[in-house]
């Protein structure tokens, strides 16, 4: 009873320290505030120097099937992004979501996919026409993303980082398009339609030259001697010009060819004779269905460092081609947090643990001004004076100091959701001893601090210099993770820091090592019952 | 004879190589104002403070209530109270938060608390001002709230440690008529002062402190009886023989020639000065000045240890 009356009028006196209110409740929120906006969104996110491209994508797909691409064509542009060597591909779920994201400048620029870049892939050409209509993508900078149904929105404010996202995806455009396209054009070349085209544009060379002609002498040559020798080509002359004419051509068979050829190597005759003949006759059907699959052997024979029938960038280059790299996808994640300040909340999920564990050890200072005011009023003669043990008197001042560490610790972690919008992670429950156990070690060390000082300066220089050194030590100042590993393990002989590994388990890890906290929690206790001994020691209430 | 409420025997406390108290005894009747008078570092507060169990003494013992007393006499410390020399009120609390906290350490609890706080408010005059914080009050009421906080659980034995200090005299006079209220009550008063005047107005026996020895210790006309009453008779002129006239008065004990009169030691100065001024005027000597010298504390304090209460 009398440990409660003492607690009580502790508790009462803190509430009316209008100091310690400021010190334990309102500085820690104020520098959470203004640390998290100084240090911007990324701060307490992991390190990744990789590039990031995020993108949207409303991509329909294709409507028909075909055999390259077998996906959508925005998957193929997506694979070789997140194939690219220090990048990382982010997806966005919404247009909306993209350019609210850019409008407050979180991303410089994000790339979308419209529902029609499929089918407008698709129809990339060389051709000039084509049924659908082909689409000429490529312009004097590289591609033209708005042909292909591709809209970068960039952050007007960032525009270097938006131009090299853009030139990145540049690149990957052309890895995609430049070899789709050659891809369909090497397939047009000696097809029918472009042989008939070229046949079409040889029956405008007329006369035939006479050269053209003398050259084919020599076929013609061997035509007539083949002829000649030919048993079914004898017996049709012998039917078609009878016996007596038939014997007279076959005895004079070569000497008919010496003609020919005579006439053949005679230039003029031949210009006289092909007058009417246009060179395209020469190209005939069976001619160019023989000829357009050559000319597209000779075309890649004549590149053979290259595959002009490859649709990918990989094998028209006849090279090894990368896979798409899923690790380096990731999903958006809001991390904007629920809270009214609504301005990314994963720093808050580092800041908050780190000024609420600082914090929790600033009531030094409000236990050591109590006990200081305690002996400054003489009211600390008046208790030893009055049927009270020693502990009594002790512990009746650490449960008001404890109740209002607890208060302060939730209050914080309550204030981070609210207003930061951090999350309290996937085991909200597992605060709880947490917060008290770091309590439970900032009041054991407050009372050791009020043990040694005697006056109002002492309790300030000792309590601010301890508060300090052992956040920075600890890491409290600073997320533990951008900490050397040697100094990381040094750090864990402060309180701070077994604290602040229970709070990064519960707040940052989506699967937290229970384990790991309970040992905390554990250290934490032994801190506070080893501080609160020694206090106890040194404690002089004379 | 009443046991004791108090009892001292050869009490001895040092710190480090300063003797605060030499071997004092001394015992304290019940319902008694008993007065510890001494200058500044006689040693009455560490006296007082052996006494109400704020620290053990190095030697000799203490006796409460007839029971052995130290520190570890939680039982007997509730039966005590103590006004210290320094305020031991909290500012940040009211007078009635004071007064109640205080009650409640000592076990009152629910109505009887409630109206303990409320007479002892009244008591003191502080019942307008019960639920201001005391850090507002002026030096005299928190002397008074200090005073209050001392009593509000009812002591059968009070140790007021110099509980004037520093107030104005309206405060004083009101705490003087507290105590001698709670004393007439049947509460045991145990007052330290070094202010002769006080102690010699509130109490019926007295000890003289000093050096950390008592110097004595009974009730105030026997400390005056210690000294005699002189008058000191200044003329205008010297007359011849007069000393001799003087010596042969009824009631003149002793008689001293000064520098321009004389000193005379008798039982009782009102019998001797009409005897006096018809001596004088039958043998024609001029009476200047007459300077009757009653004993006083001051004198008596001067006597016991050769200088003056407030050197």
């Amino acid at each position: 009873m009398p440990i409660l009356t003492l607690a009580a009028k502790d508790l009462r006196l803190l509430l009316r320290d209008a100091r310690s209110a400021v010190i334990l409740f309102v500085t820690p929120l104020v520098l959470i505030l203004v640390l998290g906006l100084a240090l911007g969104e990324g701060f307490g996110e992991k390190p990744d120097e990789r590039l990031r491209i995020s993108v949207v994508n409303l991509d329909r797909g294709l409507t028909t099937k075909q055999a390259f691409p077998e996906k959508p064509w925005s998957d193929v542009v997506i694979d070789d992004l997140s194939a690219t060597q220090d990048i990382r591909l982010e997806v966005i779920p919404t247009r909306e979501e993209a350019e609210r994201l850019v409008a407050r400048g979180s991303r410089a620029a994000v790339l979308v996919f419209e529902p029609d870049f499929s089918e407008r892939m698709n129809r990339t050409s060389f051709l000039t026409h084509d049924t659908p209509p082909p689409i000429n993508p490529l312009g004097r900078d590289g591609v033209r993303m708005g042909d292909l149904g591709l809209q970068l929105i960039a952050d007007k404010t960032q525009p270097v980082s938006a131009a090299v996202i853009e030139q990145v995806t540049q690149v990957t455009l052309l890895r995609v398009v430049i070899p789709w396209m050659i891809g369909r054009a090497f397939e047009r070349v000696g097809d029918d339609a472009f042989m008939a085209m070229v046949a079409e544009r040889l029956m405008a060379v007329k006369p035939v030259p006479p050269q053209v002609l003398q050259e084919l002498d020599p076929v013609v040559q061997k035509l007539l001697a083949a002829l000649m020798k030919d048993a079914e080509f004898a017996a049709l002359m012998l039917k078609e010009v009878g016996f007596q004419d038939s014997l007279v051509i076959g005895k004079r068979g070569p000497e008919f060819q010496r003609v020919v050829q005579k006439a053949f190597q005679n230039p003029k005759m031949m210009a006289r004779v092909g007058k009417e003949i246009a060179f395209g006759e020469v190209l005939t059907p069976a001619v160019r269905r023989e000829v357009g699959p050559k000319v597209q052997d000779g075309v890649a024979d004549l590149f053979s460092n290259y595959n002009f029938k490859a649709k990918t960038w990989a094998d028209l280059v006849k090279s090894q081609s990368r896979e798409a790299n899923t690790a380096s996808r990731t999903e958006y994640r809001d991390t904007s947090g629920s809270g009214f300040l609504n301005r990314g909340a994963v720093r808050y999920q580092v800041l908050v643990p780190s000024y609420t564990v600082m914090f929790a050890f600033f009531l030094v200072l409000s236990v050591g001004w109590l006990f200081v005011a305690e002996r400054k009023h003489g009211t600390l003669a008046r208790l030893r004076a009055a049927p009270l043990t020693r502990g009594q008197i002790l512990i009746g001042k650490l449960l008001p100091c404890l109740v209002v560490s607890l208060a302060q610790g939730f209050f914080l972690l309550a204030a981070g959701y609210v207003i930061f919008g951090m999350t309290w992670g996937t085991r909200p429950d597992l605060l709880v001893p947490v917060v008290i156990c770091t309590s439970a070690a900032a009041v054991g060390l407050a009372v050791f601090v009020a043990s040694i000082a005697r006056t109002e300066t002492q309790v300030a220089v000792y309590g601010t210099l301890l508060v300090l050194v052992l956040g920075g030590v600890s890491g409290s100042l600073m997320p533990r993770d951008l900490m050397p590993e040697q100094m990381k393990s040094a750090s864990l002989v402060t309180p701070h820091a077994w604290s602040l590994d229970a709070y990064a388990q519960l707040l940052a890890n989506p699967n937290p090592d229970v384990g790991l906290i309970a040992t905390a929690c554990g250290v934490l206790i032994a801190f506070g019952a080893v501080f609160t001994l020694l206090a106890w020691w040194r404690m002089d209430l004379e | 004879m009443p046991e004791p409420v108090l009892e001292v025997v050869d009490v001895r406390k040092r710190f480090g190589p300063n003797v605060a108290l030499a071997g004092v005894s001394l015992a304290v009747e019940p319902g008694e104002l008993f007065g510890l008078l001494g200058p500044n570092g006689a040693g009455k507060t560490t006296l007082i403070s052996i006494l109400s169990g704020l620290t053990n003494a190095d030697g000799g013992g203490v006796r409460l209530f007839g029971e052995r007393f130290d520190r570890s006499r939680r039982d007997l410390r509730r039966l005590v109270g103590i006004g210290t020399q320094d305020l031991s009120i909290y500012p940040d609390l009211t007078a009635r938060e004071n007064l109640a906290f205080f009650g409640k350490l000592y076990g009152l609890s629910g109505n009887t608390l409630e109206s303990r706080v409320d007479e002892t408010l009244a008591a003191v005059g502080l019942t307008e001002r019960a639920n201001d914080r005391a850090g507002t009050f002026s030096g005299g009421m928190k002397r008074r709230l200090n005073l209050a906080a001392a009593v509000v659980h009812g002591p059968k034995l009070l140790f007021l440690d110099e509980p004037t200090t520093g107030v104005d005299p309206q405060s004083r006079n009101h705490i003087f008529r507290h105590v001698k209220a709670l004393n007439a009550a049947g509460m045991t008063v145990v007052y330290t002062s070094h202010y002769m005047e006080e102690v010699q107005a509130l109490c019926k026996r007295i000890a003289i402190l000093d050096g950390g020895t008592l110097r004595a210790c009974d009730t105030l006309p026997n400390l005056l009886n210690t000294l005699d009453r002189r008058v000191r008779f200044r003329f205008a002129a010297p007359v011849a023989g007069f000393e001799n006239h003087l010596t042969e008065l009824p009631g003149a004990i002793k008689v001293t020639a000064t520098e321009s009169g004389f000193d005379v030691t008798t039982d009782s100065i009102p019998e001797l000065l009409p005897r006096v001024m018809a001596l004088a005027a039958e043998r024609g000597a001029t009476i200047a000045a007459i300077e009757p010298r009653e004993p006083t504390l001051e004198r008596v304090f001067l006597h016991l240890t050769g200088r003056e209460l407030r050197d």
